[in-house]
């Protein structure tokens, strides 16, 4: 079975954010108002993180582009009361929106921050709902939300790969959305138990780190360090 | 804790009772997830079209993901991806190109033709039928023509090119006008660079892929670049796309920009001192003979002292930066220690293919020109010009010509009319050239020619794609220079400030929704032409500019009908490309593997196309997403230098042609060379005018009084002016201060220090033009003298979202240009900021 991964080059990434917007779209994510932006409760499943370090004139900025690690050890999953956050067999964590109680104790347990809390009902101005996403469904205010690696495009990919009597292939069938729009091929996307995808040969690049690996949570997002 | 019995029960029940809790409340959250399920629009059949994008002028090649619904039939695009097929994006897309579905669903766009209601800027407006208003149209050019004022029309066109722009200019043509100004003025300066030095009238284009040695001169490479797509593409190329080798990336700039914080090394400069920096380079380079050798003798001219049929000596390139471009004086005049310039110049020349980049950022000053020229010559230095991983000329697809116009007696009238502008290039007739000798197109002075209804009143104004109230720094501030125009017709899909000022809005369709060629332009070697279709149909009553146009050319009548026969604008579009089907070259797009696959092919001299008749290729394009010819003739030197000497001219006779003209002719000016110069504002004498040089930048503002300088960007997610209604963008303006919603001015810690202002600060931010009040945000990657702001938000039109945020630093930029290549000066700005 496919453990399918992300390896993020951040000597090609270029902060772009095509990843951003590009998952808000797939995913319906929505878009909160200004003053609520400003209060912190902005929804990005997959955000660019930007860090300046040094005084003119020596300074040096890094862009981090963040979607949610999937840990093989997920925080998250074990502190869910009602199981609305779930591993899958193949190691992917989702969120299941229906069961959800807003205890937001996952918020909590996260340590990268990805899970977002829906303080209000999503609202879109009447033509713009016309251009939501049929495949994934919106959220009711008081559920968490976060990214799942886009499983519904994983599902539409098992699809076609059950129509031919085989398994989806561990690189290039199934992308998640960010992964697809990236214009420095930044992120690399496939299954990480299997030696010929690019991604697995990547995560074991001795470029390559996890971020805070060391709270044991075994993340299946790769970087790739600059230079 | 002591467990008892009765304890441990109670506990257990409770443990209990909330776990059927949960369950009840995980019924309750089916129900509600099946309400707003019911919010999405219906699921239905799903389809995948190609188009071209046109958030930007990049020309990258698109899907679209439309669902038909199933109950209400309705066809909707759901998702922007990028082609893989299309050769400039690859499959990838970048941020703005995805959040074209907030163009095409925008809640604010204009449904359907528009009459100004009451007084102008007020914005308000009452519907009329197509009918109705393009007969109102007709009437008034008609009018115009009759009184013998053809030329009194203007056409503002910005991101214009392909059919569009051939059906525009041949419209204005035949009715009589040569008035066609453009809001580009990048482009215009790149233009000017590749004429002066090169002899060719086109934009200098760069193959970046092919680079192991980027210098680049504010380049906004990884922010406002076209495209966006594949410059983000070939950077990571740069990086990791060759096993063992790394590129390299260094920034000339006063801010740590984004492009500046992915290089390897970042330079601050002193603004408008590029050129003196590049010119510096050139010294280390030849006083230490790093230069192509080959190249420099057979392909330059100018390099060494040269002597003239008639006996005179003039100076060369080489004794120039030699005497007057030590790095010991530029690197006081720069800021950039000795050590780095003969540092990078040293690289610049060990690693090849190594390319200079200048755009955007050196070009904004008044000496733009000549800066750009500096930047060029370093690339001659290496003979990184028409070579692989240099830079390059953009080839065009194989259109032929359209038949010329014919002109009658009231088109021949109005076409011999000076332009209101004063843009010289390429005619050089009329008073104004003295102005802008260079310029084809100069919008600087567009707002006197208004003010003072000299070299005559403008009467009529088309505006195609073109928003100068927001995007011309005189217009912004006094938009009301517009109203000196009896009639103004926007043909603007979403409201915006110019049309606002409009007496009819015809809107055309969103690129969503219409046919259209893309040939890209400036961005690359390779022909590529990119099919627009639409991908769902119209949702308003808009109708496209190019049916509007060939309706308004039929009601005109007579040699204006004639020169634009056509039916409709599809007729004119398949009629172009029946062109390039036959031109028996290139290629349908198609998978990388593919192309080799036939590119062999045609190297071994078989040119094996996919289709036989025309409508296999239509059929073939409109699937794939367009035709590309993959073959760039790399060294073709009589293509690519086509000055007087046949070589690359550091000293361009091309502009002392043009200036010794001027001078002969004396015009307002007088005093022969002497006053063309003066009239130019151009300090340097004798044979240094005519090569690069330094020119010390002239700058708004009393030094004193002002002490700051103001410089701008276009952040990626609003490179184009119309990008501010999408809240997709609008949530992520900069990536670099990564705050939603915001707008503000970047400061040094240092300055901040100095006048009292801590982050976050609500401060005024004033130069001798106006005033905006904006919040402070400190950067450590911004020189000390400097302060940024992003361009791209702060409308006073375009929809709900672009209302609410950010605000547009064109209010503050005074009224300086680079008078020689008539393109607007935006970083010539100096300001000063207090505390509110």
């Amino acid at each position: 079975m496919a453990r399918w991964g992300m390896v993020i080059d951040l000597d090609r990434c270029t902060g772009c954010q095509a990843c951003v917007v590009t998952c808000k779209a797939e995913n319906n994510v929505p878009v909160v108002t200004p003053r609520e932006a400003q209060r912190g409760r902005l929804m990005l499943w997959m955000t660019v993180i930007p860090e300046v370090e040094g005084e003119f004139p020596r300074v040096r900025a890094r862009f981090t582009p963040r979607p949610c690690m999937q840990c093989d050890h997920p925080p998250c999953v074990k502190v869910c009361p009602v199981q609305a956050m779930t591993k899958s067999p193949e190691g992917t964590v989702s969120h299941v929106f229906a069961r959800c109680i807003g205890c937001r104790f996952c918020v909590q347990a996260c340590p990268y921050g990805v899970t977002y809390f829906n303080w209000q009902a999503p609202t879109w101005p009447k033509d713009l709902r016309e251009a939501l996403n049929p495949d994934f469904a919106i959220r009711p205010t008081g559920v968490v939300e976060m990214c799942d690696f886009c499983h519904h495009r994983l599902q539409h990919a098992r699809e076609e790969a059950r129509a031919d009597g085989r398994e989806v292939r561990g690189e290039g069938e199934y992308v998640p959305a960010c992964v697809q729009a990236c214009p420095a091929r930044a992120l690399i996307f496939g299954d990480l138990d299997d030696p010929n995808t690019a991604a697995s040969n990547l995560a074991h690049s001795p470029r390559a780190f996890r971020m805070l690996e060391d709270l044991g949570t075994s993340p299946k997002v790769y970087y790739l360090k600059e230079g | 804790m002591r467990v008892t019995r009765r304890g441990f029960f109670g506990w257990t029940g409770a443990v209990a009772a909330a776990a059927a809790g949960a369950q009840t409340v995980r019924a309750i959250g089916d129900l509600q997830a099946a309400t707003y399920e019911a919010e999405l629009p219906p699921r239905g059949i799903e389809g995948w079209v190609a188009s071209v994008c046109q958030q930007c002028p990049g020309g990258c090649g698109i899907l679209v993901r439309t669902i038909t619904g199933v109950e209400d039939g309705v066809k909707r695009a759901v998702k922007i991806e990028g082609n893989p097929y299309h050769p400039i994006s690859r499959g990838s897309i970048c941020p703005k190109g995805v959040a074209g579905l907030q163009a095409l669903y925008d809640p604010d766009r204009l449904r359907g033709p528009l009459k100004r209601a009451g007084a102008r800027g007020q914005g308000q407006w009452q519907p009329v039928s197509w009918d109705e208003a393009i007969a109102t149209v007709v009437q008034h050019l008609r009018d115009l023509r009759a009184r013998g004022e053809a030329h009194t029309l203007l056409l503002m066109a910005g991101q214009v090119r392909g059919l569009m722009q051939n059906l525009l200019l041949r419209f204005l043509e035949a009715y009589g006008s040569p008035n066609s100004l453009s809001t580009a003025s990048g482009c215009e300066a790149a233009q000017q660079t590749l004429l002066l030095t090169q002899g060719i009238a086109e934009p200098i284009a760069y193959d970046l892929e092919n680079s192991a040695y980027i210098l680049s001169f504010g380049a906004s490479l990884l922010e406002a670049g076209w495209s966006p797509v594949r410059q983000a593409r070939a950077y990571g190329h740069l990086r990791q796309g060759t096993p063992g080798r790394r590129g390299r990336l260094v920034q000339v700039e006063p801010r740590l920009s984004v492009t500046a914080a992915k290089a390897d090394e970042w330079i601050p400069v002193r603004p408008g001192t590029d050129g003196a920096l590049a010119l510096a380079m050139a010294h280390v380079i030849v006083s230490e003979g790093l230069y192509d050798r080959e190249f420099v003798d057979a392909w330059t001219f100018g390099f060494e002292d040269w002597r003239d049929p008639a006996g005179t000596t003039h100076l060369g390139f080489r004794s120039l930066v030699l005497n007057d471009y030590r790095p010991e004086a530029v690197s006081a005049m720069t800021g950039v220690p000795i050590q780095t310039i003969v540092r990078v110049a040293r690289e610049f020349t060990a690693t090849r293919p190594a390319v200079a980049l200048a755009e955007r950022g050196a070009g904004f000053y008044t000496n733009g020109l000549y800066n750009r020229l500096a930047i060029h010559a370093l690339n001659a230095l290496v003979g990184s010009i028409e070579v692989p991983g240099g830079t390059v000329t953009q080839r065009r697809p194989p259109f032929t010509p359209l038949t010329p116009v014919t002109r009658d007696a009231a088109a021949v009238r109005g076409l011999a009319a000076p332009r209101i502008d004063g843009a010289g290039y390429p005619a050089l007739s009329g008073l104004g050239a003295a102005k802008n000798p260079l310029a084809s197109s100069a919008l600087p002075s567009l707002p006197e020619a208004l003010r003072t209804g000299s070299p005559y009143r403008a009467n009529a104004l088309f505006l195609y794609y073109a928003n100068p109230a927001y995007s011309i720094p005189e217009f912004t501030r006094n938009p009301e220079l517009l109203d000196a125009i009896p009639f103004i017709v926007s043909f603007s899909p979403f409201p915006d400030e110019t049309s606002r000022h409009a007496d009819l809005i015809l809107p055309d369709h969103t690129y969503l929704e219409r046919w259209q060629d893309d040939p890209i332009e400036a961005t690359w070697g390779p022909a590529v032409l990119g099919l627009r279709q639409p991908a769902i149909p119209p949702r308003h009553q808009t109708r496209h500019t190019g049916d509007v146009l060939i309706q308004i050319a039929q009601g005109l009548g007579g040699t204006v009908a004639a020169a634009i026969p056509w039916k409709d604008f599809g007729e004119v579009l398949k009629e172009s490309f029946r062109e390039v089907a036959g031109a028996q070259r290139g290629l349908i797009m198609t998978t990388p593997f593919e192309e080799a696959r036939q590119r062999r092919q045609a190297d071994a001299g078989f040119w094996l196309p996919t289709y036989k008749t025309f409508d296999e290729f239509w059929n073939q394009v409109a699937e794939r997403g367009g035709w590309w010819d993959p073959a760039y003739p790399f060294g073709d030197r009589e293509r690519a230098f086509r000055t007087p000497s046949g070589k690359f001219e550091f000293f361009s006779q091309t502009l002392r042609q043009r200036l010794e003209t001027l001078a002969r002719r004396g015009p307002a000016s007088g005093g022969g060379l002497e006053g063309v110069l003066r009239a130019l504002d151009i300090r340097a004498r004798g044979d240094r005018v005519f090569l690069p040089h330094h020119e010390a930048p002239r700058f708004v503002g009393d030094e004193k009084e002002f002490p700051l300088h103001l410089i701008m960007s276009k952040p990626m997610s609003l490179a184009s002016t119309r990008t501010a209604n999408h809240a997709w963008l609008a949530e992520i303006p900069d990536v670099r201060t990564s705050r939603p919603w915001e707008i503000a001015v970047e400061i040094n810690p240092e300055t901040a220090h100095k006048l009292g202002v801590k982050d976050g600060d609500e401060v005024w931010l004033e130069s001798p033009a106006g005033r905006l009040r904006l919040r402070a945000r400190l950067y450590q990657g911004i020189a000390p003298e400097v302060v940024h702001m992003p361009f791209g938000s702060g409308h006073g039109a375009g929809g709900r979202f672009a209302e609410a945020w950010g605000a547009n630093p064109n209010r503050l930029v005074g009224g300086e240009a680079d008078r020689l290549a008539g393109t607007p000066a935006l970083f010539a700005t100096r300001v000063r900021i207090t505390k509110v």
